[in-house]
């Protein structure tokens, strides 16, 4: 046990005080928050210079309605287009657009309408500014349909009025009552499966460099002189557990301080569904319980293949080994989230390679029967036992053989060694 | 009881016999050197009593236990390939790997500065591994091997990359070391130093055990049936039928004789020749003439 406490001790701290620790544990989440905020800034800014049009009208009857339809403010106050101006049947079509064309060249004018004598045939949008399109067009849509309505003696805004469909709100029925659902309880259940997915996928793989770190720099021969394999393999798990607690928790706390500011942020900014989120304590804990399991399991899976390889690049081919039930899990789960309750999401959230992300997943989308939570839970660990037991024999033999990377079925034979 | 006890040891790996049908005891309280031509078995043999790798066939014994994983905490070991954490600090890997070994970490602490003192990397105690010379980290692994006062002590190569005065630093730790009634196994190259401290021998060639025993008894078994010859002028004298080798040095040879052969004649012989000789000396073979004997012609 002393042995194992030491070398625990050593895989803390040795890695606590590296660079990349503080830069995975600060940076990184500093720097995916601000990628959310400039993407929500991004896609929510809106344009605060005005578009210039031109309008070459051969009908001589729709610019008016168009002109009518492209009448919007920016939040500056100002107009969104401003019409240059406006060229009623034209002669000389081809001179009128040959000078529109040298405008847009120039920069003087953003894009110019051609519309066509007869309404059947299409409307030609001229611009180097494709973000203009979907406005333009939208706007001659709603010019051509009010004009045809009036045609028939229908006015557009009753047609509007019939149109207007009914709003629907979604009330999520849980165990501690009713919440009004805004799409809340899909975000979190698929941030807690992106989380449990790449952390148990990093951690896994911070274990496996570990070893191999001890291999490769024969650091390996003189531990193993005075430490069992075993004792080797515990401390490191543990360690990097130690390791990743600490991580976590200081994203808790920073998230939770983050949270209560932004909270009261995000009543600010009308429209967020921020304030909608609370996360029930019950899923908080699950989520931990199955890291701690999918943890174990995982990284006794990584540190057997890093026993196993003599080089980073022989572990980077042998590390799918691990992988493969993780990234199944990321590519299943839109299945669960559409029936988290049918046979087929209730079998796979109960195997024990699965159940650390899927079963959490349901978890966090309605609560499964607790027999079902049960028997996941020991399935897993009976898992971990069995994992663990074979991971120690690929590792007692595997850190110390050095040269060519051994195949799968050698590993199989590993297993059977003493 | 043995400190350790080879019996009838071999080790093939694919199509090469590394060790074959190997016997050998190491005496407790002694130091032996481990001698051969690259390649001839020493580091697989070190490693099987290191329980690092398990032999075809034959039994390994550690102080009357078979080895295990138990049998090789009771030794301080310095592999052939050697290397430590590289972004840790000198002085925290060598309290680590003591404290591994059992010593308090207080006593882990004394310790090191000691060592440290002793192979002057006092001012590098605080810097990571990976910033320090081969020759100075070679110090710090061999402090790791001893450091813990061992029963016994495996090293193999330990000289090499260090300049001399580190050398010496480390035989004379080996020669306290074995004072204090430890047992070292050393692997060399270096016949000078086996000369100069081992106890006994063991000489690998092609896998096997060619010639082990007590260093003195080895080269009395041999007799003095070498004459070191310092002279000036002419050397023809060296042609002399009873004379079977000759190794020249700057100022002079040494000339193996024939069995049996009188060393007089190669001085009268040489007097004859009109050679002024300066020094004129019966010696026993040197370990380098005996290792290249049975090395060579094997």
């Amino acid at each position: 046990m002393r042995k194992i406490r030491l070398i625990i001790k050593r895989e803390y701290f040795t890695r606590v005080k590296t660079k990349a620790f503080v830069i995975g544990t600060v940076i990184v989440p500093l720097l995916g928050m601000g990628f959310f905020l400039m993407i929500l800034f991004l896609v929510n800014r809106q344009p605060t210079h005005s578009y210039r049009l031109a309008i070459v009208d051969e009908n001589g009857a729709l610019a008016p309605s168009v002109v009518q339809a492209l009448d919007r403010k920016l939040s500056n106050g100002r107009q969104e287009f401003i019409i240059t101006k406006t060229v009623d049947r034209p002669a000389l079509l081809n001179d009128v657009e040959q000078d529109l064309r040298a405008q847009v060249n120039s920069s003087s004018l953003d894009a110019f309408l051609l519309i066509p004598r007869d309404l059947k045939q299409s409307v030609e949008v001229h611009t180097n500014n494709f973000s203009l399109i979907q406005p333009l067009s939208a706007a001659v849509n709603e010019a051509l349909i009010a004009q045809r309505l009036s045609d028939h003696g229908i006015h557009v805004n009753d047609v509007n009025e019939i149109v207007q469909g009914a709003e629907l709100k979604v009330m999520r029925v849980s165990q501690s009552g009713e919440s009004v659902e805004k799409g809340q309880t899909i975000g979190v259940a698929i941030a807690v499966v992106i989380l449990l997915y790449t952390s148990l996928l990093m951690y896994g793989i911070i274990t496996m460099r570990s070893v191999l770190e001890e291999k490769t720099t024969r650091t390996m021969e003189v531990l193993i002189s005075s430490v069992r394999p075993f004792q080797l393999l515990a401390g490191k798990i543990l360690g990097v557990a130690a390791v990743a607690f600490t991580q976590f928790l200081i994203w808790m706390i920073s998230l939770a301080l983050l949270s209560s500011y932004g909270v009261v942020m995000a009543k600010m900014v009308p429209g967020s569904s921020f304030s909608g989120i609370h996360l029930p304590m019950s899923l908080l804990i699950y989520t931990v319980t199955y890291f701690v399991g999918g943890y174990f399991l995982y990284s006794a899976m990584f540190a057997a293949i890093g026993a196993a390889c003599s080089s980073e690049q022989d572990a980077a081919q042998l590390q799918w080994l691990a992988m493969v039930p993780l990234v199944f899990c990321m590519v299943i789960y839109s299945l669960i989230l559409n029936d988290p309750s049918s046979t087929l999401s209730v079998v796979l959230s109960e195997v024990p390679f699965f159940s650390p992300v899927l079963m959490v997943l349901r978890i966090s989308l309605q609560t499964p029967p607790f027999w079902q939570i049960a028997l996941s839970l020991v399935l897993l660990l009976f898992a971990i036992v069995v994992v663990i037991y074979a991971s120690a024999k690929i590792y007692r033999v595997g850190i110390l053989m050095y040269g060519k990377r051994p195949t799968i079925q050698e590993l199989f034979r590993w297993l059977r060694y003493s | 009881m043995d400190a350790i006890s080879l019996e009838n040891v071999s080790k093939s790996y694919e199509s090469v016999n590394a060790v074959s049908g190997v016997n050998l005891n190491v005496r407790p309280g002694a130091i032996l050197g481990l001698l051969g031509p690259n390649g001839a078995g020493k580091t697989t043999a070190i490693r099987m009593v290191m329980n690092i790798l398990v032999p075809d066939s034959g039994s390994i014994r550690v102080f009357g236990e078979p080895v295990s994983d138990e049998t090789r905490e009771s030794v301080g070991y310095l592999p052939e390939e050697r290397g430590l954490y590289p972004h840790m600090q000198v002085r925290d890997v060598i309290v680590f790997l003591a404290a591994l070994r059992g010593l308090s970490e207080a006593e882990a602490n004394l310790r090191a500065t000691e060592w440290l003192d002793r192979f002057e990397l006092g001012e590098w105690a605080d810097k990571k591994l990976n910033e320090l010379s081969k020759g100075m980290q070679q110090k710090v692994q061999f402090i790791t091997a001893v450091i813990h006062r061992p029963p016994l002590v495996i090293l193999d190569e330990p000289f090499s990359g260090l300049d001399p005065v580190n050398a010496t630093t480390v035989k004379d730790v080996m020669l306290e070391l074995r004072n204090k009634g430890s047992t070292i196994v050393l692997s060399t190259h270096r016949m000078e130093q086996v000369e100069m401290m081992c106890d006994s021998i063991c000489l690998f060639n092609k896998g096997r055990n060619v010639l082990d025993g007590d260093l003195r008894a080895i080269k009395e078994s041999y007799g003095k049936n070498t004459v070191r010859i310092e002279f000036t002028g002419a050397d023809s004298f060296l042609n002399l039928a009873v004379i079977a080798g000759v190794n020249r040095f700057g100022s002079g040879v040494e000339a193996k004789l024939q069995p049996g052969a009188d060393p007089q004649e190669v001085l009268k012989a040489a007097v004859q020749s009109g050679a002024r000789i300066t020094r004129f000396e019966l010696l026993e073979p040197s370990l380098n003439e005996i290792f290249i004997e049975k090395t060579a012609h094997a």
